[in-house]
């Protein structure tokens, strides 16, 4: 049984403009990429991989640091201390059943964010959960996303 | 604190000390207010065409799955303010073992809702996409997952700002 394909177009818009605001607010496109990369590894969103690794490479984001996003944390010469802070926060934000997100993640990321960039920064994780749970459930396929 | 009465007994009539309530770790609202123009515009797109009372069911199983305490206060509270019964809401985290207080319908969107909900864990399989096929239209069954989504994204905003339950009044925001 194949699987929807709709999106109600307010809703789509509404999705849209919540990334925008996130990632504007952020104010670093090479970064918001790498989150939301990894977030998207953690959700399994084909479609989303596809594209915004597409994305990613457009803002320069290197070869080795795209191989290497799924083992970030044992990569530490690859990112540096505010990517990895983003990064254990994007992916305790993003696995929320297994726990809640900890003070130390929570803080780690507090260190190299401001309060304002740090709401859009979880912003930003937030949206792209939104896209990934939307994508994954219709089993939306790669590939249909051309910059 | 201990009183005696008349006949002497000493009776513990402590008072209720509860623990300290928190305060959140960041007014994210505040900080992000057109990613919270953003949400509020994407919550209003996502219920269009879905049934109140069972949106609301949907919103605290997510709830509580990611253990968002400001989420299962307001959709609790929003629940009981549109008529829904306590024993419904009650049964709600053991909705699999509480079948007949249910349509068949609402539980095919909680079977959904725990799908999309706990996403790391697996794909959402296609017996429950297809037990939801059969109870909601097609776009219907759009809205239901984009609805899904979005109770998911206030979830994680609430966690990690860990925004504090118990002061939501119904129909706050509307």
């Amino acid at each position: 049984m194949s699987r929807t394909t709709l999106l109600d177009h307010e809703v789509g818009q509404a999705m849209s403009a919540l990334s925008a605001a996130a990632k504007k607010g952020l104010g670093d496109p090479a970064l918001a990429e790498l989150v939301v990369i990894r977030a998207s590894q953690l959700n399994h969103c084909a479609f989303c991989l596809d594209m915004h690794l597409a994305i990613a490479r457009r803002h320069g984001v290197s070869e080795r640091q795209l191989d290497l996003l799924a083992a970030w944390e044992e990569a530490e010469g690859v990112f540096d201390e505010r990517e990895r802070a983003a990064l254990a926060l994007t992916e305790a934000v993003t696995v929320l059943t297994d726990r809640f997100v900890p003070d130390a993640v929570y803080e780690g990321a507090a260190q190299h964010f401001d309060d304002v960039r740090l709401a859009h920064l979880i912003g930003l994780v937030v949206a792209i959960n939104n896209w990934n749970r939307v994508m994954v459930s219709r089993r939306i396929p790669p590939g249909g996303y051309t910059p | 604190m201990t009183t005696t009465s008349d006949d002497g007994s000493a009776a513990a009539t402590r008072a209720v000390e509860y623990a300290q309530e928190h305060t959140p770790r960041l007014r994210w609202t505040e900080h992000a207010p057109e990613v919270f123009k953003a949400m509020l515009r994407l919550d209003a797109a996502a219920r269009k065409g879905l049934d109140a009372k069972l949106l609301e069911l949907v919103k605290i199983r997510a709830s509580q799955l990611n253990r968002c305490a400001l989420c299962v206060d307001m959709h609790s509270k929003d629940a009981l303010a549109g008529g829904e019964s306590v024993q419904r809401i009650i049964q709600l985290s053991a909705w699999e073992e509480s079948g007949h207080f249910y349509t068949e319908r609402e539980l095919a969107a909680l079977a959904l809702t725990e799908a999309v909900t706990v996403l790391t864990d697996g794909f959402v399989p296609d017996a429950v996409y297809e037990r939801a096929a059969k109870h909601f239209a097609e776009a219907e069954l759009a809205q239901l997952i984009a609805a899904i989504a979005v109770i998911n994204a206030w979830n994680r905003f609430g966690v990690t700002c860990r925004l504090v339950p118990g002061h939501y009044e119904p129909g706050q925001y509307t």
